[in-house]
């Protein structure tokens, strides 16, 4: 089972940092027109937000495995409710490789999994590295291909 | 090409020219006093709006082509942003039908056809006369039995006059091919009707959850009614009949509770009229066929609703059973295809027979999609322990609210009568369990769920598409998984997709194993089954 990249760690507790930033700013919004709050509480709520997004994201990262097994895609994910997932080479519809502008900054990727199910239909493998996505969207068309095309619905 | 009834573009003109007038009369109240526009501008505004309303929706009529050739449905339409469409028939799910009651009149259909891509209805033809429906349906129907080239002109002499061959179940290989022996007319074989009697009774038996929402909703339009019941109950219970508070204060606890059982027994009385009105309405004359390799239905009073449903492209058999309807050994058929967006679908979609004896349903759903005997296996105890624990919170938290209301607010002191809820935690948790169950047959995935409306899911394994095995902090706790099978159909969407609950944690291991298994197994098979028949 391969594990995603260490630094797809820093990405998701910044994610949070920043959500929990953008909170507190609305949150500091409502203390300046309406109603007033103590400042401490406003910076302890994102501390905790933040360090609870940190462990979050430790913990997610441990827990986050995947690979190409003989018949399926596999992953195992989620601190909370663990959902391991196997997706049939049979059923990937297509594949994407994706990387959005904090992505690029930190020099990660992700691939996006396509079937034509209902639920979860787009399955996603966060914290790659470029080179190495490129070669899994590659591997997965070609397990995809080599499965043979039926009539996916 | 083919244009829309020319009926549709009258009235649809007539709505543009409408609401251009009424935009026209908006805007020329709120700008042309702030715009300092001269004076006789004001009379021009509204006219003028109109006409540009209209025309565009006449543009939009003449832009609007579609025709069937070959293989292939195209509709182009847009007056300033233009898009060509082309839709191969092959990959078309559903084809439906629906006429309200001004097209009724006119005798117009609007025609919608459904792939299994995309969020929205794919091409919806708004509206085409009666004829040339039934004619594109029938080309849809069509192209899986015969070579596409003859697929227009067979039916063309079809509408003429029906000739009847035997067409086997299994469409499926020609549909690939697109070749068969012999070509004629589909024999039509009508598999379910609904007389009025079973419809009453099925209306009176399926409750709809909705209803009483429906009911809250609507109660502030009929104050006048609502205000009336409402004075009647007072006098009923000995108060003055007058609605103030103070009313209420003069009739002690006991009568009050008596005033609120009674309305709360008016208001449940009425959800249920209206329930069972839109059943009515909904199901009015009902009618399944079998149309080659088609299921076709029919159904409603005001608005007629018809669809086909392609056997070979069936995903999911649901069958839905409620209480009353377990009792008497009645069943719903729900059959899914992976056409619909899901969301705003209303509750009829996909029915196959509203309601049956149990046997007819399981006789037509083994005819749709073969399967065995089912035997459920049930969740490991431990399981109904959960489900217990679950209950109990949720009782507990009941009680703790009717305990804050009672102390702050009403302060009759019984609060403590909520304690009965918990009273109802073991055989809750006892139903619950018991009807939750898992079964692998020998060609499909079975699982079912539910006391109230308990709903059996048939999946066949080469529908399979994503299996996903979840487990919840409590479940991992107990050593418990819950197992989803995703298909490409649709209510999944809606949170119904095929699950075994509370599975033990090593035989969900398993039955995913098994799953990915039998996907590639019976792919692989129903491809030779394919090669060897063509």
């Amino acid at each position: 089972m391969e594990s995603l990249h260490p630094r797809v760690r820093l990405l998701w507790a910044g994610r949070t940092a920043l959500s929990a930033l953008v909170l507190a700013g609305l949150v500091a919004l409502v203390d300046r027109l309406l109603y007033s709050l103590p400042l401490a509480l406003v910076v302890a709520g994102w501390v905790v937000l933040a360090v609870a997004g940190a462990v979050h994201a430790l913990l997610a990262h441990r827990i986050w495995r995947f690979a190409l097994e003989d018949d399926a895609l596999f992953l195992v994910r989620g601190v909370v409710t663990r959902t391991d997932t196997s997706v049939p080479y049979v059923r990937v519809q297509h594949v994407d490789t994706t990387r959005g502008p904090v992505e690029r900054v930190a020099g990660l990727a992700r691939v996006v999994v396509y079937t034509a199910g209902s639920r979860g239909a787009d399955i996603t493998i966060p914290g790659l590295r470029p080179a190495r996505a490129t070669e899994l969207r590659e591997r997965l068309r070609e397990l995809a291909g080599e499965s043979e095309a039926t009539d996916a619905v | 090409m083919r244009r829309l009834h020319p009926l549709s573009a009258l009235a649809r003109v007539g709505r543009g020219t409408l609401q251009g007038a009424f935009f026209g009369v908006i805007a020329t109240t709120v700008f042309v006093g702030g715009l300092g526009l001269p004076g006789w501008v004001t009379p021009l505004v509204a006219p003028t709006g109109a006409l540009l309303g209209g025309g565009f929706a006449l543009a939009r009529y003449y832009r609007f082509t579609y025709e069937i050739v070959g293989d292939t449905l195209t509709v182009e339409s847009g007056v300033f942003a233009r898009q060509s469409r082309e839709i191969p028939l092959g990959r078309i799910q559903n084809v439906d039908i629906r006429q309200g009651v001004f097209n009724r009149l006119l005798g117009l259909s609007v025609v919608a056809f459904e792939t299994a891509g995309g969020a929205t209805t794919e091409a919806t033809l708004d509206a085409v006369a009666e004829g040339e429906a039934a004619r594109l349906r029938r080309l849809v129907q069509r192209y899986g039995e015969e070579p596409p080239e003859q697929a227009e002109s067979a039916a063309e002499t079809e509408l003429q006059g029906e000739s009847a061959t035997e067409t086997e179940l299994q469409g499926e290989s020609a549909t690939e091919t697109g070749l068969r022996g012999e070509t004629a007319g589909p024999d039509i074989e009508e598999l379910f009707a609904f007389d009025l009697r079973d419809l009453v009774t099925y209306a009176l038996v399926s409750v709809r959850p909705a209803a009483p929402v429906l009911l809250l909703v609507s109660l502030p339009l009929g104050i006048d009614v609502l205000s009336t019941i409402l004075r009647y109950n007072l006098g009923l219970v000995g108060g003055r009949p007058a609605l103030s508070p103070g009313v209420l204060e003069a009739i002690g606890p006991p009568r009050l509770v008596v005033l609120a059982l009674l309305t709360l027994a008016q208001f449940l009385l009425g959800a249920l009229v209206i329930s069972v009105a839109l059943t009515l309405v909904e199901y009015y004359d009902f009618r399944l066929v079998r149309e080659g390799d088609d299921l076709r239905y029919e159904r409603g009073l005001l608005r007629r609703y018809s669809g086909t449903i392609p056997l070979s492209k069936v995903q999911t058999v649901s069958i839905r059973e409620n209480v009353a309807m377990r009792r008497f050994g009645f069943a719903t058929l729900v059959v899914e295809t992976a056409g619909y967006s899901g969301g705003s679908q209303d509750a009829g979609q996909g029915v196959a027979i509203p309601m049956a004896p149990r046997e007819q349903v399981y006789d037509l759903a083994r005819d749709i999609e073969p399967f065995d005997e089912l035997a459920f296996e049930r969740a490991p105890t431990r399981a109904r322990r959960r489900y217990a624990a679950r209950f109990a919170i949720v009782a507990a938290v009941v009680t703790a609210v009717g305990y804050a209301v009672d102390t702050r607010l009403l302060e009759t002191g019984y609060w403590w009568l909520l304690l009965a809820l918990f009273v109802l935690v073991p055989p809750a948790a006892h139903l619950r369990w018991r009807h939750r169950g898992v079964a692998l047959a020998d060609d499909v995935l079975a699982t079912r769920s539910g006391f109230w409306r308990q709903t059996t899911r048939v999946v066949p394994y080469y529908r399979l598409q994503t299996v996903f095995v979840g487990r919840s902090p409590f479940q991992r706790r107990r050593n418990l998984a819950t197992v989803t099978a995703d298909t490409a159909s649709t209510s999944s969407l809606l949170g119904g997709a095929a699950r075994a609950y509370d599975v033990d944690d090593d035989r969900a291991a398993q039955l995913r194993d098994t799953l990915r298994e039998r996907l590639y197994t019976d792919l692989l098979q129903r491809r030779t089954d394919r090669y060897s028949t063509s």
